[in-house]
Protein backbone atom coordinates (compact mmCIF):
# COMPACT_ATOMS: atom_id res chain seq x y z
CA UNK A 1 0.00 0.00 0.00
CA UNK A 2 1.59 3.31 -0.93
CA UNK A 3 2.07 5.83 2.11
CA UNK A 4 -0.02 8.81 1.83
CA UNK A 5 1.95 12.25 2.66
CA UNK A 6 -0.05 15.14 3.50
CA UNK A 7 0.96 18.71 3.24
CA UNK A 8 -0.51 20.54 5.90
CA UNK A 9 -0.79 24.03 7.91
CA UNK A 10 0.21 24.03 11.67
CA UNK A 11 -1.41 24.45 14.21
CA UNK A 12 -2.87 21.65 13.56
CA UNK A 13 -6.90 21.56 13.78
CA UNK A 14 -8.84 18.91 15.48
CA UNK A 15 -10.67 18.64 11.72
CA UNK A 16 -6.96 17.84 9.92
CA UNK A 17 -6.20 16.02 12.82
CA UNK A 18 -8.72 13.34 12.45
CA UNK A 19 -7.84 13.22 8.28
CA UNK A 20 -4.18 11.49 9.65
CA UNK A 21 -4.34 7.86 9.76
CA UNK A 22 -1.17 5.55 11.48
CA UNK A 23 1.09 5.26 8.93
CA UNK A 24 0.97 8.35 7.29
CA UNK A 25 3.24 10.80 6.19
CA UNK A 26 3.27 14.51 7.21
CA UNK A 27 4.60 17.66 6.25
CA UNK A 28 4.50 20.76 7.87
CA UNK A 29 4.38 24.68 7.11
CA UNK A 30 3.51 27.05 9.66
CA UNK A 31 3.56 27.61 13.63
CA UNK A 32 4.61 24.83 15.76
CA UNK A 33 6.25 25.17 19.59
CA UNK A 34 9.16 23.15 20.72
CA UNK A 35 10.79 22.12 23.84
CA UNK A 36 12.75 19.28 25.38
CA UNK A 37 12.51 20.07 29.07
CA UNK A 38 10.64 17.70 31.07
CA UNK A 39 10.83 20.49 33.88
CA UNK A 40 9.38 22.76 31.20
CA UNK A 41 6.41 20.24 30.97
CA UNK A 42 5.76 20.45 34.83
CA UNK A 43 6.32 24.30 34.80
CA UNK A 44 3.02 24.00 32.27
CA UNK A 45 1.51 21.70 34.70
CA UNK A 46 1.53 24.96 37.24
CA UNK A 47 -0.12 27.37 34.81
CA UNK A 48 -3.25 24.93 34.18
CA UNK A 49 -2.97 24.95 38.12
CA UNK A 50 -2.82 28.79 38.44
CA UNK A 51 0.72 28.94 39.77
CA UNK A 52 1.92 31.29 37.05
CA UNK A 53 0.91 32.83 33.73
CA UNK A 54 1.25 31.51 30.81
CA UNK A 55 4.79 32.32 28.92
CA UNK A 56 2.71 32.17 25.41
CA UNK A 57 -0.70 31.44 23.98
CA UNK A 58 -0.10 27.24 24.02
CA UNK A 59 -4.56 26.60 23.41
CA UNK A 60 -4.18 24.54 20.26
CA UNK A 61 -0.96 24.42 20.00
CA UNK A 62 1.31 21.87 17.85
CA UNK A 63 4.32 21.31 20.48
CA UNK A 64 6.58 18.70 20.03
CA UNK A 65 9.82 17.44 22.07
CA UNK A 66 12.29 18.86 19.69
CA UNK A 67 15.40 20.27 21.36
CA UNK A 68 16.53 23.46 19.57
CA UNK A 69 19.94 25.29 20.46
CA UNK A 70 19.30 28.88 19.92
CA UNK A 71 21.71 32.00 19.68
CA UNK A 72 19.69 35.83 20.68
CA UNK A 73 21.32 37.63 17.40
CA UNK A 74 20.74 41.32 17.40
CA UNK A 75 17.12 41.46 19.28
CA UNK A 76 15.67 38.07 18.03
CA UNK A 77 16.67 34.56 17.99
CA UNK A 78 18.39 32.43 15.80
CA UNK A 79 18.09 28.66 15.85
CA UNK A 80 20.93 26.73 15.21
CA UNK A 81 19.85 23.25 15.17
CA UNK A 82 16.75 21.48 16.00
CA UNK A 83 16.24 17.51 16.70
CA UNK A 84 13.58 15.13 18.67
CA UNK A 85 14.16 13.83 22.14
CA UNK A 86 12.49 10.56 23.37
CA UNK A 87 8.70 11.52 24.13
CA UNK A 88 8.29 8.61 26.63
CA UNK A 89 9.86 10.52 29.41
CA UNK A 90 6.85 12.67 29.10
CA UNK A 91 4.25 9.96 29.44
CA UNK A 92 2.90 10.70 32.84
CA UNK A 93 2.50 14.55 32.13
CA UNK A 94 0.94 14.87 28.73
CA UNK A 95 -2.60 13.49 28.74
CA UNK A 96 -3.17 16.29 30.79
CA UNK A 97 -1.42 18.69 28.78
CA UNK A 98 -3.11 17.63 25.99
CA UNK A 99 -6.70 17.68 27.33
CA UNK A 100 -6.01 21.27 29.28
CA UNK A 101 -4.09 23.05 26.23
CA UNK A 102 -6.46 21.21 23.44
CA UNK A 103 -3.02 20.19 21.48
CA UNK A 104 -4.17 18.36 17.92
CA UNK A 105 -0.39 17.50 17.06
CA UNK A 106 2.61 16.56 19.53
CA UNK A 107 5.22 14.27 18.82
CA UNK A 108 9.24 14.09 19.04
CA UNK A 109 10.41 10.25 18.86
CA UNK A 110 10.04 6.46 20.62
CA UNK A 111 6.12 7.38 20.97
CA UNK A 112 3.82 8.10 23.75
CA UNK A 113 1.93 5.85 26.03
CA UNK A 114 -2.27 4.30 26.52
CA UNK A 115 -3.21 7.56 28.04
CA UNK A 116 -1.51 9.45 25.92
CA UNK A 117 -3.57 7.81 22.93
CA UNK A 118 -6.43 7.95 24.86
CA UNK A 119 -6.51 12.12 25.42
CA UNK A 120 -5.09 12.28 21.83
CA UNK A 121 -8.29 10.59 20.47
CA UNK A 122 -10.39 12.87 23.07
CA UNK A 123 -9.49 15.91 21.69
CA UNK A 124 -8.73 14.87 18.04
CA UNK A 125 -5.13 14.98 17.97
CA UNK A 126 -1.92 12.99 16.57
CA UNK A 127 1.42 11.89 17.73
CA UNK A 128 3.89 12.50 15.01
CA UNK A 129 7.49 10.80 14.94
CA UNK A 130 10.68 13.13 13.86
CA UNK A 131 13.49 11.53 12.68
CA UNK A 132 16.06 11.13 15.26
CA UNK A 133 19.82 12.60 14.34
CA UNK A 134 17.86 14.08 11.62
CA UNK A 135 19.16 18.01 12.93
CA UNK A 136 20.31 19.17 9.87
CA UNK A 137 17.44 18.54 7.72
CA UNK A 138 14.75 19.33 10.91
CA UNK A 139 16.91 22.87 10.88
CA UNK A 140 16.57 24.07 7.16
CA UNK A 141 13.06 24.21 7.31
CA UNK A 142 12.97 27.10 10.03
CA UNK A 143 12.21 29.89 8.46
CA UNK A 144 11.94 32.14 11.92
CA UNK A 145 11.61 32.25 15.37
CA UNK A 146 8.44 34.06 16.88
CA UNK A 147 8.89 34.00 20.13
CA UNK A 148 10.76 32.34 23.06
CA UNK A 149 9.41 31.63 26.86
CA UNK A 150 10.78 31.35 29.63
CA UNK A 151 14.04 31.94 28.80
CA UNK A 152 15.77 31.69 31.97
CA UNK A 153 15.43 28.08 31.69
CA UNK A 154 18.39 26.27 29.95
CA UNK A 155 18.34 26.50 26.26
CA UNK A 156 16.98 23.66 25.05
CA UNK A 157 14.03 23.72 28.13
CA UNK A 158 12.33 27.07 26.65
CA UNK A 159 9.35 27.21 24.54
CA UNK A 160 9.99 28.47 21.15
CA UNK A 161 7.55 28.96 18.54
CA UNK A 162 8.95 28.46 15.48
CA UNK A 163 7.43 28.95 11.78
CA UNK A 164 8.45 26.06 9.42
CA UNK A 165 8.26 25.87 6.26
CA UNK A 166 8.36 21.72 4.44
CA UNK A 167 9.17 20.12 8.05
CA UNK A 168 9.54 16.90 7.79
CA UNK A 169 8.06 14.24 6.53
CA UNK A 170 7.22 12.60 9.76
CA UNK A 171 5.46 9.70 10.15
CA UNK A 172 2.32 9.57 12.13
CA UNK A 173 2.57 7.32 14.74
CA UNK A 174 -0.47 8.24 17.05
CA UNK A 175 -3.50 8.92 15.09
CA UNK A 176 -6.49 10.41 16.23
CA UNK A 177 -8.65 7.58 16.21
CA UNK A 178 -6.85 5.43 18.79
CA UNK A 179 -4.51 3.67 16.58
CA UNK A 180 -1.02 3.47 18.11
CA UNK A 181 1.95 1.73 15.33
CA UNK A 182 3.58 1.09 18.82
CA UNK A 183 0.92 -0.88 20.07
CA UNK A 184 0.24 -2.39 16.67
CA UNK A 185 4.11 -3.80 16.78
CA UNK A 186 3.91 -5.09 20.41
CA UNK A 187 0.75 -6.93 19.81
CA UNK A 188 2.43 -8.58 16.59
CA UNK A 189 5.13 -9.96 18.81
CA UNK A 190 5.29 -13.59 19.15
CA UNK A 191 7.55 -15.43 21.34
CA UNK B 1 60.24 10.61 22.27
CA UNK B 2 56.64 10.63 23.93
CA UNK B 3 53.78 11.46 23.52
CA UNK B 4 52.71 15.08 24.60
CA UNK B 5 49.56 15.91 26.46
CA UNK B 6 49.21 18.91 23.96
CA UNK B 7 48.63 16.33 21.43
CA UNK B 8 45.84 14.32 23.14
CA UNK B 9 43.86 17.32 24.54
CA UNK B 10 44.11 18.36 20.92
CA UNK B 11 43.23 14.87 19.64
CA UNK B 12 40.70 13.73 22.13
CA UNK B 13 38.96 17.25 21.41
CA UNK B 14 38.78 16.76 17.70
CA UNK B 15 37.70 12.95 17.93
CA UNK B 16 34.61 14.32 19.97
CA UNK B 17 34.04 17.23 17.56
CA UNK B 18 34.17 15.13 14.34
CA UNK B 19 32.06 12.13 16.07
CA UNK B 20 29.27 14.32 15.94
CA UNK B 21 29.14 15.30 12.20
CA UNK B 22 28.87 12.77 10.32
CA UNK B 23 28.52 8.27 10.30
CA UNK B 24 31.12 5.87 10.36
CA UNK B 25 31.54 4.48 7.04
CA UNK B 26 30.18 1.10 7.88
CA UNK B 27 26.79 2.55 10.06
CA UNK B 28 26.56 4.45 6.30
CA UNK B 29 26.62 0.70 4.52
CA UNK B 30 24.60 -0.67 6.96
CA UNK B 31 21.58 1.22 6.78
CA UNK B 32 22.00 1.20 3.02
CA UNK B 33 22.12 -2.47 3.07
CA UNK B 34 18.95 -2.62 5.91
CA UNK B 35 17.02 -0.53 3.22
CA UNK B 36 17.91 -3.04 0.18
CA UNK B 37 16.24 -5.93 2.44
CA UNK B 38 13.53 -3.82 4.36
CA UNK B 39 9.84 -5.19 3.52
CA UNK B 40 7.77 -1.96 5.17
CA UNK B 41 7.81 1.25 2.65
CA UNK B 42 7.70 3.54 5.88
CA UNK B 43 11.00 1.93 6.91
CA UNK B 44 12.57 2.14 3.66
CA UNK B 45 11.64 6.14 3.49
CA UNK B 46 13.27 6.52 7.01
CA UNK B 47 16.17 4.90 6.34
CA UNK B 48 16.54 6.99 3.47
CA UNK B 49 16.45 9.94 5.39
CA UNK B 50 18.66 8.89 7.53
CA UNK B 51 21.19 8.45 4.37
CA UNK B 52 20.23 11.73 3.57
CA UNK B 53 20.84 13.54 7.53
CA UNK B 54 23.72 12.22 7.46
CA UNK B 55 25.11 12.88 4.08
CA UNK B 56 24.17 16.65 4.40
CA UNK B 57 25.81 17.21 8.41
CA UNK B 58 28.91 15.73 7.05
CA UNK B 59 28.85 18.03 3.96
CA UNK B 60 27.74 21.42 6.23
CA UNK B 61 29.93 19.92 8.74
CA UNK B 62 27.26 20.28 11.36
CA UNK B 63 25.73 18.12 14.09
CA UNK B 64 24.09 14.97 13.02
CA UNK B 65 22.23 15.26 16.18
CA UNK B 66 21.44 17.58 19.06
CA UNK B 67 21.97 15.54 21.62
CA UNK B 68 26.02 15.44 21.26
CA UNK B 69 25.79 13.33 24.29
CA UNK B 70 28.45 13.22 26.70
CA UNK B 71 32.39 12.26 25.46
CA UNK B 72 33.40 8.57 26.03
CA UNK B 73 36.70 7.61 25.25
CA UNK B 74 37.80 3.91 25.26
CA UNK B 75 42.06 4.18 25.26
CA UNK B 76 44.33 1.30 24.70
CA UNK B 77 47.49 2.28 25.91
CA UNK B 78 50.82 0.06 24.52
CA UNK B 79 53.35 -1.17 26.95
CA UNK B 80 56.26 0.65 25.42
CA UNK B 81 53.88 3.52 24.31
CA UNK B 82 55.48 6.81 26.75
CA UNK B 83 54.03 10.02 27.81
CA UNK B 84 55.64 13.53 29.09
CA UNK B 85 53.41 14.74 31.55
CA UNK B 86 49.45 14.16 32.70
CA UNK B 87 46.95 12.34 30.20
CA UNK B 88 43.62 12.70 32.36
CA UNK B 89 44.15 16.31 32.60
CA UNK B 90 44.89 16.42 29.43
CA UNK B 91 41.35 15.13 28.29
CA UNK B 92 40.19 17.26 30.30
CA UNK B 93 41.29 20.59 29.19
CA UNK B 94 40.38 19.28 25.22
CA UNK B 95 36.84 18.94 26.20
CA UNK B 96 37.12 22.59 27.90
CA UNK B 97 38.86 23.87 25.19
CA UNK B 98 36.32 22.27 22.92
CA UNK B 99 33.15 23.34 24.98
CA UNK B 100 34.18 26.87 24.55
CA UNK B 101 35.32 27.10 20.73
CA UNK B 102 33.01 24.53 19.18
CA UNK B 103 30.84 25.81 16.29
CA UNK B 104 27.81 25.57 16.49
CA UNK B 105 27.84 25.21 20.31
CA UNK B 106 27.43 22.46 22.37
CA UNK B 107 23.77 22.06 24.52
CA UNK B 108 24.67 21.58 28.43
CA UNK B 109 23.92 17.64 28.35
CA UNK B 110 26.51 16.75 31.27
CA UNK B 111 24.54 16.54 34.25
CA UNK B 112 25.58 16.09 37.83
CA UNK B 113 22.86 12.69 38.65
CA UNK B 114 22.01 13.91 42.46
CA UNK B 115 21.41 17.52 41.02
CA UNK B 116 20.31 16.98 38.35
CA UNK B 117 22.33 20.45 37.71
CA UNK B 118 23.50 20.31 33.89
CA UNK B 119 26.44 21.72 32.17
CA UNK B 120 29.21 21.08 30.56
CA UNK B 121 31.97 19.65 33.19
CA UNK B 122 31.56 17.67 36.17
CA UNK B 123 33.04 15.07 38.06
CA UNK B 124 34.81 12.29 36.19
CA UNK B 125 33.98 13.68 32.77
CA UNK B 126 34.53 13.10 30.35
CA UNK B 127 34.36 9.30 31.28
CA UNK B 128 37.48 7.68 29.85
CA UNK B 129 38.78 3.82 31.00
CA UNK B 130 42.15 3.10 30.35
CA UNK B 131 43.71 -0.38 29.41
CA UNK B 132 47.10 -1.71 28.47
CA UNK B 133 48.11 -3.55 25.51
CA UNK B 134 51.06 -5.69 25.26
CA UNK B 135 53.59 -5.62 22.45
CA UNK B 136 52.31 -2.04 21.31
CA UNK B 137 54.03 0.96 21.45
CA UNK B 138 51.41 3.60 20.61
CA UNK B 139 48.03 4.77 22.08
CA UNK B 140 45.03 3.62 20.34
CA UNK B 141 41.87 5.96 21.13
CA UNK B 142 38.08 5.74 20.22
CA UNK B 143 35.79 8.23 21.21
CA UNK B 144 32.02 7.22 21.26
CA UNK B 145 29.70 9.98 23.02
CA UNK B 146 26.91 8.65 24.65
CA UNK B 147 23.42 10.56 24.46
CA UNK B 148 20.25 10.00 26.80
CA UNK B 149 18.07 8.19 23.48
CA UNK B 150 19.95 5.32 23.85
CA UNK B 151 21.84 5.32 26.57
CA UNK B 152 18.98 4.96 28.99
CA UNK B 153 17.72 1.54 27.44
CA UNK B 154 21.62 -0.43 28.81
CA UNK B 155 20.40 -3.04 31.41
CA UNK B 156 22.32 -5.64 33.48
CA UNK B 157 21.38 -8.49 35.26
CA UNK B 158 23.05 -11.80 36.65
CA UNK B 159 22.12 -15.03 36.86
CA UNK B 160 23.70 -18.02 38.45
CA UNK B 161 25.14 -20.65 35.40
CA UNK B 162 22.55 -19.60 32.57
CA UNK B 163 22.71 -22.04 29.83
CA UNK B 164 22.13 -20.33 26.30
CA UNK B 165 18.65 -19.72 25.61
CA UNK B 166 18.39 -18.29 29.21
CA UNK B 167 21.22 -15.24 28.31
CA UNK B 168 19.51 -14.87 25.14
CA UNK B 169 16.25 -14.66 26.44
CA UNK B 170 17.36 -11.91 28.72
CA UNK B 171 18.95 -9.93 25.77
CA UNK B 172 15.47 -9.83 23.61
CA UNK B 173 13.91 -9.07 27.24
CA UNK B 174 16.09 -6.00 26.90
CA UNK B 175 15.60 -5.32 23.50
CA UNK B 176 11.85 -5.47 24.14
CA UNK B 177 11.84 -2.84 26.60
CA UNK B 178 13.94 -0.34 24.67
CA UNK B 179 11.59 -0.87 21.81
CA UNK B 180 10.34 2.20 19.78
CA UNK B 181 12.80 4.20 21.88
CA UNK B 182 16.68 4.11 21.07
CA UNK B 183 16.34 4.95 17.62
CA UNK B 184 16.37 1.93 15.82
CA UNK B 185 17.80 0.73 13.88
CA UNK B 186 20.89 -0.16 16.97
CA UNK B 187 24.07 -1.35 17.50
CA UNK B 188 23.47 -3.71 20.26
CA UNK B 189 26.54 -5.01 22.74
CA UNK B 190 26.44 -7.79 24.81
CA UNK B 191 28.85 -8.68 27.60
CA UNK B 192 29.07 -12.20 29.05
CA UNK B 193 30.35 -13.16 32.14
CA UNK B 194 33.57 -11.72 34.07
CA UNK B 195 32.44 -9.24 36.87
CA UNK B 196 29.16 -7.11 37.32
CA UNK B 197 31.82 -4.01 36.08
CA UNK B 198 33.67 -6.39 33.50
CA UNK B 199 30.29 -7.22 31.48
CA UNK B 200 28.97 -4.15 30.67
CA UNK B 201 32.55 -2.54 29.72
CA UNK B 202 32.50 -5.83 27.28
CA UNK B 203 28.88 -4.98 26.48
CA UNK B 204 30.16 -1.19 25.52
CA UNK B 205 33.01 -2.39 23.43
CA UNK B 206 31.30 -4.99 21.70
CA UNK B 207 29.14 -1.62 20.06
CA UNK B 208 32.33 -0.62 18.90
CA UNK B 209 33.37 -3.44 16.46
CA UNK B 210 33.25 -2.55 12.98
CA UNK B 211 29.54 -3.87 11.97
CA UNK B 212 29.34 -7.18 10.31
CA UNK B 213 32.50 -8.64 11.82
CA UNK B 214 31.32 -11.45 13.71
CA UNK B 215 33.15 -12.63 16.84
CA UNK B 216 36.11 -15.37 16.43
CA UNK B 217 34.39 -17.97 18.02
CA UNK B 218 32.05 -19.93 16.06
CA UNK B 219 29.80 -20.51 19.25
CA UNK B 220 29.73 -16.82 20.21
CA UNK B 221 29.18 -16.00 16.10
CA UNK B 222 26.71 -18.03 15.98
CA UNK B 223 24.83 -16.40 18.65
CA UNK B 224 25.37 -12.94 17.29
CA UNK B 225 23.26 -14.34 13.99
CA UNK B 226 20.58 -16.28 15.97
CA UNK B 227 19.78 -12.90 18.20
CA UNK B 228 20.33 -10.44 15.40
CA UNK B 229 17.55 -12.29 13.36
CA UNK B 230 15.52 -12.71 16.83
CA UNK B 231 15.96 -8.82 17.25
CA UNK B 232 15.34 -8.05 13.56
CA UNK B 233 11.87 -10.12 14.14
CA UNK B 234 10.43 -7.99 16.98
CA UNK B 235 9.34 -5.84 14.04
CA UNK B 236 10.24 -2.19 15.90
CA UNK B 237 11.74 -0.94 12.64
CA UNK B 238 13.43 2.65 12.18
CA UNK B 239 12.31 4.52 14.28
CA UNK B 240 10.27 2.26 15.98
CA UNK B 241 7.52 3.04 13.71
CA UNK B 242 7.70 -1.01 12.08
CA UNK B 243 9.94 -2.55 10.02
CA UNK B 244 12.37 -6.02 9.39
CA UNK B 245 15.20 -3.46 10.51
CA UNK B 246 15.70 -2.94 14.47
CA UNK B 247 19.36 -3.40 14.60
CA UNK B 248 22.08 -3.41 12.05
CA UNK B 249 24.07 -5.80 14.29
CA UNK B 250 24.45 -7.95 17.90
CA UNK B 251 27.59 -8.06 18.82
CA UNK B 252 28.55 -9.96 21.57
CA UNK B 253 32.10 -11.08 23.71
CA UNK B 254 32.28 -13.12 27.20
CA UNK B 255 35.04 -13.37 29.75
CA UNK B 256 35.43 -15.87 31.85
CA UNK B 257 34.22 -15.38 35.49
CA UNK B 258 32.56 -17.71 38.30
CA UNK B 259 29.26 -19.09 38.17
CA UNK B 260 27.33 -15.96 38.59
CA UNK B 261 27.17 -14.72 34.99
CA UNK B 262 26.50 -10.95 34.17
CA UNK B 263 24.97 -10.01 30.70
CA UNK B 264 25.07 -7.03 30.33
CA UNK B 265 22.97 -5.33 27.46
CA UNK B 266 23.62 -1.92 25.95
CA UNK B 267 22.54 -0.11 22.62
CA UNK B 268 23.98 2.53 20.12
CA UNK B 269 21.49 4.23 17.67
CA UNK B 270 21.79 4.09 13.80
CA UNK B 271 24.47 6.80 13.71
CA UNK B 272 26.76 4.66 16.27
CA UNK B 273 29.54 7.46 16.86
CA UNK B 274 32.60 6.28 16.79
CA UNK B 275 35.80 8.04 15.72
CA UNK B 276 39.55 6.65 16.24
CA UNK B 277 43.58 7.88 16.43
CA UNK B 278 46.21 6.32 17.19
CA UNK B 279 49.45 8.44 18.70
CA UNK B 280 53.06 7.31 18.44
CA UNK B 281 55.76 8.19 20.16
CA UNK B 282 57.53 10.06 17.29
CA UNK B 283 54.48 12.28 17.63
CA UNK B 284 52.91 11.39 14.76
CA UNK B 285 48.57 11.21 14.85
CA UNK B 286 47.05 8.57 12.51
CA UNK B 287 43.62 9.21 12.54
CA UNK B 288 41.88 5.30 12.09
CA UNK B 289 38.46 6.90 11.09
Amino acid sequence: MAIRTHHLTFPLSAESARTLRAGDMVVMSGEIVVTAGLPTHHRLLGCLDGAEPMPMDLDGASVFHLGSYSEEKSGGFEILYLNPTTSTRFNAVMPRLIKGFNWHAVGGKGGLDRPCVEALQEVGGVYLSFLGGGATLHTQAIRRVIEVGWSDMLIHYRLVRLEVENLGPVTVAIDAHGVSLYETIKASQTE
Amino acid sequence: MAITPETIKRVTADLYDRSLRFIPKDSKAALSRADSLETNETARHTLQTMLKSADQAEKSWRFVCSDSGVPVYVIKVGTQARFEGNVRKAIVDGFAELVASIQPPLLPHVTNPLTLERGHSGRHMPIVTFDMVDDCDFIDITCSPKALGSGRWSAMEIFSFPDIPTIEAYVLDVVRKAGSQPCPPVVVGVGIGGTFDYACKLAKEATLRPIGQSHAEAMVAEMEQRLLTAVNKTGFGPMGTGGDSTATAVHVDYAAGHGFTPVAVTFNCWINRRTRARLHNDGRVEVVE
